[in-house]
């Protein structure tokens, strides 16, 4: 498999997109008549029912106050997060489409690349590059995170982003019970090593299924918001040093690496509850890597275990609902001082497994994991300017265990981020 | 009742001050004895490395990276876990029979095996007789001049102990040898890393650039470009700077003009050819500057080619380092080169290297029968090792020759001592 096998298909993917669109508008009625120019949050045209398309620009640029840590690597105290620029809009009105670029990232600079229609009632159907239906954390949209950083979880365990075909829908109203089913070449862009880009491996299936019990029971308003759900996913691991990985809030490596072989399996859950302005959130998430034939001796060793948690909580000070997008109720310079929303989340991402060894004995192909985790606190408060501004200021408190050969700081660590968001 | 008591705790105190001392000597004089087996040649050790079938088949296939691997070595009985191995080499890398660097603390801080942090094994790719290296790191020790340690193993590999050929097992130049040799391992080592199409020879080179990709660190490595390479500029200018009729007079505190004399005449005995003054400039070895001091040396390594030519005049390619070059134009220093070229000579037609080169080829001639991955016949390996001890005979005869046919002053005040 090449190199640039995934870049090229995404590459594909846009072209089909834009080929799609261009004979849709060959084919149309002169629409000059029908062509209508909005801009309400962010600008779009309209071409009847034929095409639509709206532009979304995502900016996040951080200022970082990080640990000084004399043998990893230096940190800019200024770093450009995210510049993403998004199109996406309806084709005939039935075919949803999605192109996303990231201008910071020159390795993989596509991200979500897809379209999407419904073909029954129920069942939608999600085609192209996006996010893998595991980890509410990162499925959330980036411009949507309650926190500076997303969650441990989120980040390392978390599948991620791949390209595959997903089928999603919901049951019985108010979406008692919704699901998603996906099947994706191979294990998403979180956990990738570029080695493992290379190859061509047997297909990751995906599935989440989310429930909301109380939305339907007028007696439990207050509770009518919760959701939980559990997801999981299985796909074929090659041999080799593709272990998932653990970094530090300033982004420096401390999981030991090991190598693995045969299957990736995850296990997760998820609650979220939104009552008013308080918003509560957790997950749990299991992954387990096995490792056939990986000995020193070529025997098989135990499985490789990575467990992370987080629960947060937030509160929107200033009384506005918490939902994924938070727009202020009286914006700042227009009669209001904006929204503010205060928020603490713990969690922990730790591994370690196989039976417990003299220091000396662990080592990549060893049947034993040196055990290391990061227990974080992050607390935050963010200030929701207008409906395009938010500024957030997190402080974090690291408490790490970590590997006896790592360079980094262990026990506890403080970093500060401050970021300046801009949505259009 | 007293003294009694008193006695009682000072012998106490006594030996709770000496207790320490004692456990690390007993650990050194352990550590010492052991490493000495190993790279004493006295016996042709046999090398078992655990590791697994797959990165076996990697390090094979991917052998033009760095790449390191998990492997427990194993020594007579003595395994040690969880090191790292990868493949090293220039122009004797390859994929049939690579030679090795081994890294007991790739994984694991501070561990190693007996004070060595690392191993080299040499696959002697270029060298029939497999005794090149060995044979002018012992000429090098014997002249004065600290050389790494060698000796051949026979190498075992994964869990069916397949044999895996006769291997020049080094230990690598580092803070160990620094401590075994100079007592000190604080100061600046680099490896010197020829570049292709180089004829380097100590010109001045002004950018402090151009010294990053040829002189390596092996300590200091993540110190300033200017702190790591503004002394070796230094060292090189003082070279060119230097009169020629005094070479210490500028030189002497950056290098010890004897002691390049010494291993230059050590080279052009054993015939180098890619030496100090070899046919593409200066090539194989380390650059050490002694702690808080401005003095430098040359540390030998990788010596395969030697024992090139029986006939090759030990004035070859002196022209074409600067100073070689004044060495051997101005009479002093050349009569003092041309006297040390008789001291080698001297030791090597002593017996010594040709008994040495006989023992240590029946010490290894079964092992290279059996070798199933050597690129060379039984009869290269037995014709090779033939010229060897015929060099160690005769070489000799023909540098003191060719001293007395340039300078056979120096030659009869050597004979009136």
């Amino acid at each position: 498999m090449p190199a640039r096998a995934n870049t090229s298909i995404v590459v594909r993917l846009v072209i089909v997109v834009v080929v799609l669109a261009a004979s849709l508008f060959a084919g149309a009625p002169p629409a000059s008549a029908q062509v209508k120019l909005t801009f309400d949050k962010h600008p779009a045209i309209d071409f009847g029912d034929v095409f639509t398309a709206s532009v979304r620009v995502k900016s996040q640029n951080d200022w970082r106050g990080f640990p000084s840590e004399p043998e990893s690597d230096p940190k800019n105290v200024f770093d450009p997060y995210r510049e993403r620029i998004a199109v996406e809009g309806r084709i005939l009105g039935r075919v949803l489409y999605h192109v996303e670029r990231e201008f910071h990232d020159t390795s993989s600079p596509w991200k979500n690349i897809y379209l999407e229609t419904r073909v029954l009632h129920g069942v939608h159907v999600q085609g192209g590059q996006f996010n893998m239906p595991f980890g509410l954390d990162q499925t959330t949209s980036l411009m949507n995170q309650d926190f500076n950083y997303h969650s441990l979880a989120g980040s390392f365990l978390a599948p991620g982003r791949g390209i595959g075909v997903m089928a999603f829908g919901d049951f019985f109203k108010k979406n008692l019970v919704a699901y998603e089913a996906g099947v994706f070449r191979q294990d998403g862009d979180n956990t990738r090593s570029a080695q493992l880009q290379d190859l061509r491996v047997a297909p990751t299936f995906v599935g989440r299924i989310v429930v909301k019990p109380f939305s339907k029971w007028q007696p439990l308003n207050f509770a009518r918001s919760m959701e939980t759900g559990f997801a999981f996913s299985d796909g074929e691991l090659p041999a080799g040093l593709y272990s998932l990985k653990g970094q530090t809030i300033p982004g420096d490596a401390f999981v030991q690496k090991v190598y693995v072989n045969g299957r990736r399996q995850r296990l997760g859950a998820q609650l979220q509850w939104r009552p008013g302005p308080i918003g509560v959130q957790a997950e749990a998430m299991r992954v387990r890597d096995t490792r056939l034939g990986q000995g020193i001796e070529d025997q098989d060793l135990p499985n490789v275990v990575e467990r992370a948690w987080y629960v947060s909580g937030t509160w929107l000070a200033t009384g506005e609902h918490k939902k994924d997008t938070i727009t202020p109720a009286r914006p700042f310079l227009n009669g209001g001082y904006g929204a503010i929303e205060l928020g603490a989340r713990l969690e922990r991402l730790s591994t370690g497994s196989g039976p417990a060894l003299n220091p000396a004995l662990y080592g990549p192909r060893s049947p034993g994991v040196f055990p290391t985790a990061d227990l974080v606190w992050t607390t935050g408060v963010n200030w929701y300017v207008n409906k395009f501004f938010e500024l957030s200021l997190n402080v974090i408190r690291e408490d790490r265990t970590l590997l006896r050969t790592a360079t980094l700081s262990s026990g506890p660590v403080w970093s500060r981020t401050f970021r300046v968001e801009f949505g259009l | 009742m007293r003294w009694p008591r008193i006695r009682s705790l000072v012998l106490l105190l006594a030996v709770a001050v000496c207790a320490p001392m004692l456990r690390v000597s007993a650990q050194s004089v352990g550590a010492v004895t052991s490493a000495d087996t190993l790279l004493d040649g006295s016996a042709l050790n046999d090398i078992w490395l655990h590791i697994n079938a797959r990165d076996w088949q990697d390090l094979h296939t991917n052998y033009q990276d760095g790449t390191y691997y998990p492997v427990d070595f194993e020594w007579q009985g003595v395994k040690v876990r969880n090191s790292g191995i990868r493949v090293r080499g220039n122009t004797t890398r390859n994929d049939h029979k690579p030679s090795f660097r081994i890294d007991f603390n790739r994984y694991v801080d501070g561990q190693d095996l007996f004070g060595l942090k690392a191993l080299v094994l040499n696959n002697s790719w270029h060298d029939p007789s497999m005794l090149h290296d060995d044979l002018s790191m012992q000429t090098f020790q014997k002249m004065g001049i600290p050389a790494p340690r060698q000796a051949h193993v026979r190498l075992y590999v994964g869990a069916a102990r397949e044999y895996a050929g006769v291997y020049v097992i080094s230990e690598e130049i580092s803070k160990t040898f620094l401590t075994a040799n100079f007592r000190e391992d604080n100061g600046y080592l680099y490896e010197f890393h020829r570049q292709d199409g180089d004829n380097y020879g100590f010109q001045e080179q002004p950018e402090l650039g151009w010294y990053i990709p040829r002189f390596g660190p092996k300590t200091h490595e993540t110190e300033s470009v200017a702190n790591l390479y503004t002394p070796v500029r230094t060292l090189v200018e003082a070279v060119n700077e230097a009169r020629q009729d005094n070479l210490e007079d500028r030189l002497g505190d950056y290098l010890d003009v004897r002691t390049f004399i010494t291993e230059l005449a050590v080279q052009n005995v054993l015939a180098q050819t890619d030496g100090l003054v070899g046919g593409v400039g200066m090539n194989n070895f380390y650059l050490y500057r002694f702690a808080g001091k401005k003095l430098s040396m040359l540390i030998p390594w990788d010596q395969d080619n030697s024992f090139s030519r029986m006939d090759m005049p030990p004035s070859d390619n002196m022209g074409t380092n600067v100073l070689a070059s004044k060495i051997w134009n101005e009479p002093k220093y050349r009569d003092a080169y041309l006297a040390r070229l008789l001291d080698t000579a001297d030791l090597v037609s002593s017996g010594w290297l040709e008994q040495e080169a006989a023992r240590e080829y029946e010490q290894i001639r079964a092992a290279v029968y059996e070798d199933p991955l050597t690129p060379y016949s039984r009869d290269e390996f037995d014709q090779a090792n033939a010229f060897v001890q015929q060099f160690a005979r005769e070489r000799g005869a023909v540098v003191r020759q060719y001293v007395a046919s340039i300078a056979p002053e120096v030659l009869r005040s050597r004979r009136l001592r």
